[in-house]
């Protein structure tokens, strides 16, 4: 309960700043009508396969995101000379923008959940990628010696003590990638005609809808916050605890 | 399996500057013999293990097991670290179980053979648990069944006592000296405290530092069991502080700079009463 309380006050000092900016503001919604609005659209069925459609591609997306960076985190890690040459690809892919996809997406598949699906896979693997192959590097020198004295060697020596090693850093990156794919699902969805929460908030902008057009915000960062806090952080927090990193 | 150091020195570099550790180490230990390394802190025990272990290699000169130079870390030669180096992912008994994983021992007899030593270590009760969950003791006791349950012939040790309080000390002192007694394993054994060098060993070296080098060799010809207040073993005592008791002092300057002032009073004081046995 009293870790709830901060929370709260925080929710509840957003609710209030927003009333009064809407008093302020008569052309601005306020939270009461938004949150109607976002309650009365959950409800409509035509809404709900939108929200589904996001949230399995999501699903699938990120599911790829977690195999592709992953494997190729361990690959490159495992793999100097690869790592070389691929190394900074990782990087570079890194630092692409996930929107920044989109177009090249459309190009190849056209305006489909294809497209949407490569945007999220290059929008946020590049992190686990980089995120793995540095926790691969950075076994600690005391764990290295350790495992070395017990006769942990080559492949083993990988799946036992490397690998495990890396977990921490690899669940770093793999809440950023969350988070980063969560983006570019919006911005696949937006640009391309699937159904889905991102063609919802073209649709509902069209008709200068602000207040159904904030609800679905709304509901983004909602969704963001959940799953974030929910599970990563839990999950992030437990791997600390365990590895001795608190 | 017999140890030998020959010549030894091994300087460490660091952008540049550079340390030397050791200073023309010379050290035997026979195969099944139980050695002792007694040195103030900095003098270059734990360098001496991570030798032997083969995590490191000298600068110069050899470092032989068994007439052979030593090319790399093998199971044969465990090692109870320092700072117990637990995998944190693994439980207590996970952790020793991990050697005999690694080299191969069938699943059936790696659990039957991880729990014989964690009962020797008193730790029956916590095979579940996670290092995060133990205290330092308690990590350096699963550290220690993680090296005896590989059943090495060489047996390396860098003060794994240290951080336990007097009795359960003594209780593992003495599991370890039964140990040895039965399997015989030549025991490279690093410690702070001459009590404890003097009670377990059969020789021990005194090591001086900056840079490490070897001080004196002293054999401890008193049968075991062994008293604490055996006349031969105090004598053995007060002479190996007085050998190191200006050495304390001489580092500890170096290493907190010249405004440490120590008490011209303790130097009246016989030292094994002003320090007790820790130098
Ligand atoms: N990897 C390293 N790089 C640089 N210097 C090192 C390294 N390892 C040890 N040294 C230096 O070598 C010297 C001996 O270190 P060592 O750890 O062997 O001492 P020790 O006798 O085990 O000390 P303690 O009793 O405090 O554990 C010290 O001066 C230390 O600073
Ligand atoms: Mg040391």
């Amino acid at each position: 309960m009293r870790r709830l309380l901060k929370p709260i006050q925080a929710v509840a000092l957003l609710y209030l700043l927003w009333q009064v900016t809407s008093w302020l503001f008569p052309a601005w919604p306020g939270p009461s009508r938004v949150l109607e609005i976002l309650w009365a659209q959950l409800q409509d069925p035509g809404f709900q396969t939108a929200l589904w459609g996001s949230a399995r591609r999501m699903a699938i997306g990120y599911t790829a995101v977690v195999i592709v960076g992953i494997g190729f985190g361990l690959l490159i890690g495992r793999l100097p000379l690869l790592d070389q040459i691929t190394g900074s690809l990782a990087v570079a892919l890194h630092a692409i923008p996930g929107a920044a996809w989109v177009p090249l997406a459309i190009l190849w598949f056209g305006m489909t959940e294809r497209a949407v699906l490569f945007t999220i896979l290059l929008g946020a693997s590049g992190i686990v990628m980089v995120s793995t192959d540095t926790g691969i590097r950075e076994v600690p020198p005391l764990v290295r010696r350790a495992a070395q004295t017990l006769g942990a060697r080559g492949v083993k020596y990988f799946w036992f003590v490397v690998v495990p090693a890396a977990i921490p850093k690899m669940v770093d990156g793999l809440r950023l990638a969350w988070a980063f794919g969560w983006r570019a699902l919006m911005a696949g969805e937006l640009l391309t005609s699937v159904s889905g929460l991102g063609q919802r908030l073209n649709q509902v902008a069209k008709a200068q809808q602000l207040d159904a057009l904030l609800a679905l915000m709304l509901l983004l960062a909602m969704v963001g916050v959940v799953v974030d806090g929910l599970v990563f952080k839990r999950l992030e927090q437990a791997v600390r605890v365990r590895w001795g990193l608190l | 399996m017999q140890v030998e150091l020959k010549h030894v020195f091994k300087t460490f570099r660091h952008n540049g500057s550079a340390v030397e550790a050791l200073h023309d180490i010379n050290l035997t230990v026979a195969d099944g013999e139980f050695v002792c390394l007694l040195g103030p802190s900095g003098c270059g025990k734990s360098t001496v293990i991570h030798l032997v272990a083969g995590l490191d290699r000298p600068t110069a000169g050899e470092v032989l097991v068994g007439g052979r130079p030593v090319a790399g870390p093998d199971p044969s030669r465990t090692v109870v670290f320092q700072d117990a180096a637990l995998f944190p992912w693994l439980t207590v008994l996970g952790n020793v179980e991990f050697g005999l994983r690694m080299t191969g021992v069938a699943p059936s007899q790696r659990r039957a053979r991880a729990m014989e030593y964690l009962r020797l270590v008193h730790l029956s009760k916590f095979i579940h648990a996670y290092p995060h969950q133990l205290s330092g003791g308690m990590k350096q006791r699963v550290a220690l069944a993680r090296a005896l349950a590989l059943q090495p012939g060489i047996l390396l040790l860098d003060e794994p006592f240290a951080a336990l309080d007097a009795q359960t000390r003594a209780v593992l002192q003495n599991e370890l000296l039964e140990i040895w007694e039965l399997a015989r394993p030549t025991i490279l054994f690093v410690t702070h405290n001459v009590r404890e060098a003097t009670g377990l060993a059969d020789r021990v070296y005194v090591i001086s530092s900056r840079p490490g080098h070897i001080r004196d060799v002293q054999a401890v010809a008193v049968p075991r069991p062994r008293h604490a207040e055996d006349k031969a073993l105090l004598a053995l005592q007060h002479n190996i502080l007085g050998l190191l008791g200006d050495e304390v002092e001489k580092v500890l300057r170096e290493e907190l700079g010249e405004t440490v002032h120590f008490p011209e009073a303790q130097h009246a004081v016989p030292p094994e009463q002003s320090r007790g046995m820790h130098i």
